[in-house]
């Protein structure tokens, strides 16, 4: 299923995303906001974020982040 | 795959065709995803972009070409079907008057994107589709509700395919450059004496184009490409440029889905370009926010630097901010739709730079027409 780490990407779902921002608190690596709240993906290809991705995937209260099959 | 339907997808990849509609994805790997998947299938026949009236074209003089390929794509019927038109529009009308399965597609510009047909065929609301994976697999939407196989197709990509069947990849890939084969429809309409389809291919004059539709007037000052996907072309760089990516992709344009509007050369661009950005806005589906929110404040943002007189910091400041909602509405759609917008506007910021200094100054080339504060 998943391919190497190094070619991982995080994808926002543009229209489950609600702009709770939740992501940019809790991967502040990975995300900054626009001026209406929505994410602004820093890194698509994770590398070395692995973590904040996982965490920031997880506590997506839209279920909005994801992590695609690198194959 | 059976083995004729093997020979098709090998015919296609010999013939290098790609999507018609605008994508111009290679139609040999969609039509064996439809294959492998036993997927349904949707003809896009809807016109969807500004100017465009190809499909139609295709519609009211090749239909019979295209049904007995969407004949043989549906494996004699086991599969379902579905017409996309425009509701009440002359495509609908003449699909429905054959009795083919119409989709009435509403009127909106995003409503006849790929996954937006998909989800109207499947859910009947005509809004894209965040696609975690390809519908031709049968994904999953953002509810994750299971959309089953569906392939889309433009009208002429499937009258390509019947020619191709007809005379060969050959014939087809030797027509054209390299890079863009076979022949093409182009849809020219604007400040022209004699709107029209044309059938051409890549590597043609541009000026050769604009003679099947009574010629590029003297006076037209400007050329729209691809629609609010596209990029403008200032007409006195016409005379060297043919139709295909290596001519138009230095100026931000491209073939796109083929079509070719002339402005108006006696209307201010810059009231044409403010009605066209409030029109975007008001297009979008509302689903993205990026969209949603970004498009009527790119439009506001619009205004404020080309109405107003600005001293020359505040134009600075409104400049640099329009350049950065429009790098804010890259990549963040479920769909491209914003994305085609911010070219669009990124490529009139610039072939319209002088035009906009002079609006800062208090006067407008033009004449006539001022782009009024809403």
């Amino acid at each position: 299923m998943a391919g190497s780490p190094a070619q991982q990407r995080i994808k926002v779902d543009r229209i489950a995303c609600t702009a709770h921002g939740f992501c940019a608190q809790v991967a502040a690596d990975l995300f900054d906001l626009d001026d209406f709240g929505y994410p602004i993906v820093r890194h698509e290809h994770v590398g070395r974020h692995m973590s904040s991705a996982k965490r920031a995937v997880k506590l997506c209260p839209a279920r909005a982040l994801y992590l695609p099959s690198t194959e | 795959m059976r083995a004729h339907e093997q020979a098709l997808v090998h015919a296609l990849h010999a013939a290098r065709l790609t999507g018609r509609g605008g994508a111009g994805f290679p139609t040999s790997i969609k039509v064996a995803a439809l294959f492998d998947n036993e997927a349904d299938l949707i003809v896009n026949a809807c016109d969807g972009e500004r100017g465009a009236a190809k499909d139609a074209w295709v519609i009211e003089y090749h239909l019979r070409e295209v049904a007995e390929v969407v004949e043989l794509l549906c494996a004699g019927g086991s599969r379902t079907v579905w017409w996309a038109a425009h509701r009440g529009s002359s495509t609908a009308g003449r699909l429905a008057e054959v009795g083919l399965p119409l989709l009435e597609v509403p009127h909106r510009y995003v409503s006849s994107e790929g996954s937006a047909l998909v989800n109207l065929a499947r859910t009947g609301v005509a809004k894209p589709l965040e696609l975690r994976q390809p519908t031709a697999d049968g994904g999953r939407d953002s509810r994750g509700r299971r959309i089953e196989p569906t392939v889309v197709f433009n009208a002429e990509t499937l009258w390509r395919i019947a020619q191709i069947m007809q005379y060969g990849p050959a014939w087809f890939a030797a027509q054209g450059t390299d890079e863009e084969p076979g022949p093409r429809l182009v849809s020219l309409s604007g400040y022209l004496s004699h709107p029209t389809v044309c059938q051409t291919q890549t590597g043609v004059p541009l000026s050769e184009l604009f003679a099947t539709a009574g010629g590029l007037p003297s006076d037209a000052q400007m050329i729209l490409i691809g629609g609010l996907g596209g990029g403008f072309v200032p007409a006195i760089h016409v005379p060297g440029l043919a139709w295909g990516r290596q001519w138009l992709a230095p100026l931000g344009a491209g073939v796109g889905s083929g079509v070719v509007e002339v402005l108006d050369p006696r209307l201010c661009p810059l009231v044409f370009m403010g009605q066209l950005i409030d029109y975007a806005a008001g297009e979008s589906a509302g689903q993205c926010g990026p969209c949603m929110f970004g498009l009527p404040a790119l439009a506001d943002q619009w205004y404020r630097l080309v109405v107003q007189r600005n001293s020359p910091e505040e134009f600075e400041h409104l400049w640099h901010g329009v350049q950065q909602r429009l790098d804010l509405l890259r990549g963040r759609g479920a769909c491209h739709y914003p994305d085609g917008v911010s070219g669009w506007v990124r490529s009139g910021l610039s072939v319209f730079a002088e035009h906009i200094h002079a609006h800062n100054q208090g006067f407008c080339p033009t004449g006539g027409h001022q782009p009024a504060r809403r």
